[in-house]
């Protein structure tokens, strides 16, 4: 109260009103708080000075009630509003750094396991020869030579990384002092090598580096956040049935590679797919090029029919070879004779789709091919999807090479997405390894559903009196075509170094809408003679449509051509029996 | 008026100098901290439970998965064809497959014989003692 003795202490100017604070918020508050001063003053002034004593009181009162009841206001805010979970529960409890992937039906196809390493403080230990050998006899696979060297050492240093816990186990009974573990997060893949080019595989960082592990990264990180697994389209009974039936195609043609791939037509899921040999981190089926023949043949014909230029009457002559420049194009089965288009595709007749395609010209052909995807990398999340190896010109002799299956040297899965396409309707849907297929994915029109119609039952009439014939599996109803192409080996197309293909669609009746599946199996470089898709490829076609039926839902039922049992109805015959 | 009087001499009413406002205000706020206490000591134990809990499920988590992968494993289709192969198993061949339509055509359903209810032959004698016995049996 001193200070206010002075009857002039209240007359001196508020502090900062001449120089004049910048921010108006604080002068509004000196202003208030001057005011409150002078109304001492003035109380005193006034004769009433216990006045100032009970406003000075008020305000004090007033300013620690306004702090209480912000404290009070703060702490029923914290107690009844808080987040659920407080301590602990941060995150899922089965949050993982990367979700288990599974296939379609959730059986398990990668996850992570916690792995130990082993760590030896030799300070710690007693004797540490008889460690040494105690922790090789239980863990044979330690290098002894690191073991000795960190046993030797003056500190605490890693002996080795990955230890299952079963290894763990066997190192803890030991009892050894010094002796202790780490946790670690590894990828682990319990089926080994099926179906490991799908998958791929992570780094040691948790971070995908291969197939769908790098494809859907970030997802699979999320999901493992969320404590879910992630599921894939493959099936992986189907893939199963798959693989064991590629490496028996492969063992029986004594081949250098294959490939199988499965795919729901009507979705563009991917059921299926492997690539042989597994040891190869090459996979072929996504980026391997291949010329595959006469399978392109499917592709011709679709386009000569789709523009109207032809019809299943139209008439080829392949009675002589068909010269373009100095090139003479021939069959290698020779009809010589006057062939409808039907005849053409299943005697396979390189002359007569040589003519068809040179008619169509260089537009069309290049239109259709691009329709079909032949000239760009199929649409897939793998990021090892490769790019063709296109022609650089589109002349008559290059047009006739395409009708066949040269001169264009495609993936496996660009053959695949082509084929569903041409048996779904028309409409060319990416391929897509999302269980449920590809969200919001649009297909394009790239034929009608005519075209596709007639094709089914070309495709389905070449299993049954064309080259296909070993395709067939009972009352599945089997379409496809083969092909078979050699290799350009040392600048010239080798017949010993083959390629033989098999694109088939099953069931191949019912409405273009129906349930259809493809199957791709690619034989390359078969050991055996004759080396061609109808030997090497089609008939493990057929063992695997066999097989698959069931899982996917297939009935057995008869068609115009053969029983549900696979007899035959009128008596067709292999019309070349060899395959071609 | 009286009211505030009233008021007035109940927040006087002191014992030895001290109101008796103030006694019970401290013993309230001596009560308030003891709840508190306790709330806070039986809220550490429940958390300490529930990590407890949650490092088992985790545990336990760990050990799912990796019962999990190696069931996987044993399961893979490569394996059990191998051995199935090797057991003589091979694919049914269709001849040898049905459906289940077609199960009356392979085995029709024989037909029900029919229940021939006996009456029971009572003799003479003992028809009027046995009848009502004979058909509670029936």
């Amino acid at each position: 109260m001193s200070v206010h003795d002075d009857p002039h202490a209240w007359e001196r100017p508020a502090p900062g009103r001449p120089g004049g604070v910048p921010l108006p918020s604080w002068r509004w508050l000196s202003e208030a708080m001057w005011r409150i001063e002078h109304s001492f003053g003035r109380a005193r002034a006034d004769a009433r000075p216990e006045e100032d004593t009970r406003v000075r009181i008020f305000v004090i009162l007033m300013l620690f009630s306004a702090v209480f009841v912000c404290l009070a206001l703060g702490a029923a805010n914290a107690a009844l509003l808080a987040p659920r979970g407080g301590v602990g529960s941060i995150g899922h409890p089965n949050a993982v750094s990367r979700a288990d992937v599974v296939d379609r039906n959730g059986a398990l196809l990668a996850t992570n396991i916690v792995h130990y390493g082993l760590y030896i403080d030799p300070a710690e230990v007693w004797d540490r020869r008889a460690a040494a050998v105690q922790i090789k006899r239980a863990l044979p696979r330690v290098s002894m030579a690191k073991l000795n060297r960190v046993l030797s050492g003056d500190r605490r240093l890693i002996v080795m990384t990955g230890l299952t816990p079963g290894e763990r186990a066997a190192v803890h009974a030991l009892a050894l002092g010094g002796v202790t573990f780490e946790p670690e997060d590894r990828r682990v893949y319990p089926l080994g090598a099926s179906a490991t080019h799908v998958l791929g595989v992570t780094d040691t960082g948790g971070q995908g580096i291969t197939g769908a592990e790098l494809a859907f990264n970030q997802e699979i990180r999320d999901a493992g956040a969320r404590g879910e697994s992630f599921p894939l389209s493959i099936d992986l009974r189907v893939q199963g049935v798959l693989e064991n039936e590629l490496a028996l195609a492969v063992a029986e043609s004594q081949a250098k590679g294959a490939v199988g791939i499965i795919t729901d037509v009507q979705t563009g899921e991917i059921l299926g797919m492997a690539s042989w040999p597994t040891t190869d981190r090459l996979n072929r089926a996504t980026s391997a090029h291949y010329e595959m023949g006469s399978v392109f043949k499917t592709f011709t014909v679709a386009a000569g029919l789709d523009t109207g230029r032809a019809d299943m009457n139209t008439l080829f002559d392949a009675s002589q070879a068909f010269m373009i420049g100095n090139r003479r194009i021939t069959d290698f089965h020779a009809t010589n004779q006057v062939l409808t288009l039907e005849e053409v595709y299943l005697h396979s007749s390189n002359i007569g789709t040589s003519r068809l395609a040179v008619e169509m010209g260089p537009a069309t052909m290049r239109d259709y091919f691009t329709r079909f995807g032949l000239l760009d990398a199929a649409p897939i999340e793998l990021h090892e999807s490769a790019r063709p190896r296109r022609p650089t010109k589109w002349d008559d002799s290059t047009l006739a090479s395409l009708s066949f299956g040269y001169g264009i040297m495609i993936t496996p899965l660009q053959m695949s997405a082509a084929m569903g396409a041409l048996t779904n309707g028309g409409r060319y849907i990416p391929l897509t390894l999302r269980k449920g297929g590809l969200p919001g994915a649009e297909a394009r029109q790239v034929v009608s559903p005519q075209t596709s119609l007639t094709l089914l039952d070309l495709l389905r009439r070449n299993v049954v009196r064309g080259s296909g014939g070993r395709a067939e599996a009972p009352g599945l109803r089997v379409g496809g075509k083969t092909g078979s192409a050699n290799k350009l080996v040392n600048g010239r197309y080798d017949p010993t170094h083959a390629v033989g293909t098999f694109a088939a669609v099953f069931p191949a009746d019912g409405p273009v809408n129906a349930r259809r599946y493809s199957i791709l199996i690619l034989i390359d470089e078969p050991g055996t003679y004759p080396r061609t898709g109808g030997f090497v490829a089609a008939p493990a076609v057929g063992r695997i449509a066999d097989r698959i039926a069931p899982f996917l839902g297939v009935q057995r039922r008869a068609d115009p051509y053969r029983t549900a049992l696979g007899e035959k109805i009128p008596a067709f015959e292999d019309v070349e029996g060899d395959g071609r | 008026m009286s009211a505030l009087r009233t008021v007035r001499r109940v927040f006087d009413w002191k014992l030895r100098g001290v109101r008796w406002v103030e006694i019970i205000g401290l013993m309230l706020v001596g009560a308030m901290i003891f709840s508190v206490y306790l709330a806070k000591a039986a809220a550490a134990s429940e958390s300490a439970r529930i990590a407890s809990l949650e490092r088992q499920i985790t545990e336990n988590g760990q050990r799912v998965r990796l019962l999990r992968a190696e069931a996987a494993r044993l399961e893979q289709p490569g394996r059990l064809e191998a051995l199935s192969r090797a057991a003589g198993l091979a694919p049914v061949d269709v001849h040898r497959q049905a459906t289940e339509a077609s199960l009356p055509e392979l085995a029709p359903v024989p037909e029900p014989e029919p229940v021939v209810i006996v009456s029971p032959t009572v003799p003479a004698a003992a028809a009027p003692v046995a009848g009502p016995a004979a058909e509670v049996a029936q």
